[in-house]
């Protein structure tokens, strides 16, 4: 099939990324201050309401790369593609909610992950947080640059570095000032586009191009694997290692403990659950654009998948909606990128400046602000340059998931049970790296001796990544007979199987060795953790300005008060 | 699947969306009346 595609004139285009960009701008400026509160700048005073959290949290998860890889999925695997993709990283968020409850209850007013991890271990656990969020958040903002790259350059007459440019810009103008609180509440505005764009654009295209006749006159393009809504080969070429890399991603990532954090505590699970429902409708709705080109026969040009969205879009849409599909992408790849500079500042002012350089009580609250936007230029700069390369980071990105896996279990232990030691878990870390690396890139034979052991650690980690899951819901009995039920249900069919599979084994390899390691190196521990430290430990760093405002605030209720 | 009830299982999702948009919007107004009332910033 050939793809005509529309594309925008530089005056609509620049129109457009001026309206999306000067809109984000001139809200942010609405909550801008001209003295800025350290704390609040990270967190926003740890109380923000329902609505701007549950956007944010939606807004946060989605990003360029989940549209495009949901709709990629559904093109491959066929009709249950997307729910491979979209519905395990919804459930995620989901499943993570009852553990940010905890973590909240035992850090309320904390910035960052790394820094609970200071106040409960010590520094190595803490900067090994804190070392593959930087890493991770660069990657992920340009990985968002190039999303924005690509798109200008496909629909306009700019080229792909000036799309860079012009996204890179436009993001960091409107987070610079007010960090945090500017990303989340222009996330409430880039959500309503991306949902509001859904709506319309999916149902639109659906009809524009030829169904539901379509599904009758296309279904001889579809393999009987491409047409079972059970896919096997769905369900283990996308949706299994999602499942372990995805917690890996809830758990580890910044950009979502910042959010948990930031909102009000008994506003948690609402938020989670809406995000949850967002975020799975969302992506998988966008995922259907998949399912309707492979049915249509529609073949993305140069055979990249990065290209199936928009050339769908370009084809189907009248220019209205196409411009409103442009900002549905713009929204999804800014929200992500402002959200890693909010990530990035806060671990550089708490991690880095306030509990290393400086220490908890001498850190400077002035300073801390001028770190924080300092990094978000710094970051954004670097992040453009490698945009510019388009050098391969896919190694990166796996070594970053991977510590991200390894790191799950000895950081929920570390919340619940006082024994787990600082040793015990950079132990069980670094051990799962060293065991994940070889796997993962085949660096040994995975068969005979070493193929067993490698599958009987991958099917103790499902029983790990399951039972985790259950834990959070319903305690340690149910997950431990969740656990058990997992390992002897799956080892009949993993032995033998899973060798073939190894990016799926070598993440659950990661999660079950930091298990293993992290509970044999505790459990006799005498350590007696007093979960109470954490709260004094961690907390605002900005004190003399939050108590003059609180004073203030005190002043004016009494003066009105007094009329 | 026949072609109703994968017309039904694309165009579901879309659907969906627009139930958590109303939801998210509400909640968000909501709270920028009360940050009204109350003189503060919505955050």
């Amino acid at each position: 099939m050939d793809n005509e595609i529309v594309q925008f004139s530089a005056l609509t285009v620049v129109l457009l990324l001026v309206i999306f960009y000067g809109g984000t701008f001139l809200i942010s400026t609405r909550i801008g201050k001209k003295k800025e509160n350290a704390d609040d700048y990270m967190t926003a005073g740890n109380k923000i309401g329902f609505g701007i959290s549950a956007a944010s949290m939606t807004a946060t998860w989605i990003w360029a790369s989940s549209m495009y890889a949901s709709a990629t999925s559904g093109y491959t695997y066929g009709i249950s593609g997307p729910i491979h993709y979209g519905l395990w990283g919804a459930l995620m968020i989901l499943f993570i909610y009852p553990f940010g409850k905890r973590i909240r209850k035992v850090a309320p007013r904390a910035h960052t992950l790394a820094e609970v991890m200071h106040a409960r271990h010590g520094r190595s656990s803490q900067l090994m947080l804190a070392g593959s969020n930087i890493v991770g958040s660069v990657i992920s903002l340009m990985s968002n640059f190039i999303a924005g790259g690509v798109l200008i350059s496909m629909l306009s007459p700019f080229n792909f570095i000036q799309g860079v440019l012009a996204v890179a810009s436009g993001v960091l103008l409107y987070t610079l000032w007010s960090g945090f609180r500017a990303s989340v509440l222009t996330d409430f505005l880039q959500v309503v586009a991306m949902l509001g764009a859904v709506a319309i654009i999916v149902p639109v295209i659906f009809f524009a191009a030829g169904f539901p006749a379509a599904f009758e006159t296309g279904a001889s393009n579809l393999t009987p694997q491409q047409s079972n809504f059970f896919s096997s080969e769905a369900f283990l070429g996308q949706g299994a290692p999602y499942i372990a890399a995805v917690l890996a991603y809830a758990i580890g990532n910044q950009t979502i403990a910042q959010r948990l954090f930031a909102v009000r505590e008994d506003l948690i699970k609402p938020t989670f659950i809406t995000a949850t429902v967002g975020y799975g409708a969302m992506v998988i709705g966008v995922g259907m654009l998949g399912v309707l080109a492979l049915y249509l026969g529609f073949e993305p040009s140069g055979g990249d998948m990065n290209n199936l969205i928009p050339e769908m879009a370009a084809s189907y849409l009248p220019g209205v909606l196409l411009a409103l599909f442009f900002i549905m992408i713009i929204g999804a790849l800014s929200s992500t990128a402002d959200s890693d500079l909010a990530a990035l500042s806060s671990i550089m002012m708490a991690d880095v400046y306030g509990q290393n350089v400086a220490g908890k009580d001498k850190a400077d609250p002035k300073k801390m602000l001028l770190i924080g936007r300092a990094t978000m230029v710094v970051a954004t700069a670097l992040a453009v340059a490698f945009a510019s390369m388009q050098l391969n980071i896919l190694d990166l990105l796996v070594f970053v998931g991977a510590l991200w896996g390894a790191l799950v279990f000895p950081v929920l232990a570390s919340f619940y049970w006082k024994k787990v030691t600082n040793k015990a878990f950079t132990v069980s870390v670094l051990v799962a790296l060293a065991i994940f690396i070889p796997v993962r890139f085949e660096l040994i034979p995975i068969n005979g001796i070493t193929g067993f052991l490698i599958e009987l650690l991958a099917v103790i980690g499902i029983g790990v990544v399951l039972a985790l899951m259950s834990f959070g819901f319903f305690g340690l009995r149910v997950a431990k007979i969740v656990g058990v039920v997992a390992i002897l249900g799956s080892a009949p069919f993993a032995f033998g199987f899973l060798r073939d599979y190894t990016t799926l084994s070598a993440s659950l390899v990661a999660y079950s060795v930091s298990t293993i390691v992290c509970y044999l190196m505790s459990f006799r521990s005498k350590m007696e953790f007093d979960f109470d430290v954490i709260a004094i430990r961690t907390g605002d760093f900005d004190v003399v300005e939050a108590q003059a405002e609180t004073a203030e605030a005190g002043r004016d209720a009494q003066s009105l008060g007094g009329k | 699947m026949t072609a109703f009830f994968l017309s039904l299982y694309v165009l579901v999702w879309p659907a969906i969306v627009a139930g958590v948009l109303f939801f998210i919007s509400r909640g968000f107004i909501q709270e920028w009346l009360e940050a009204r009332r109350n003189g503060e910033d919505i955050i």
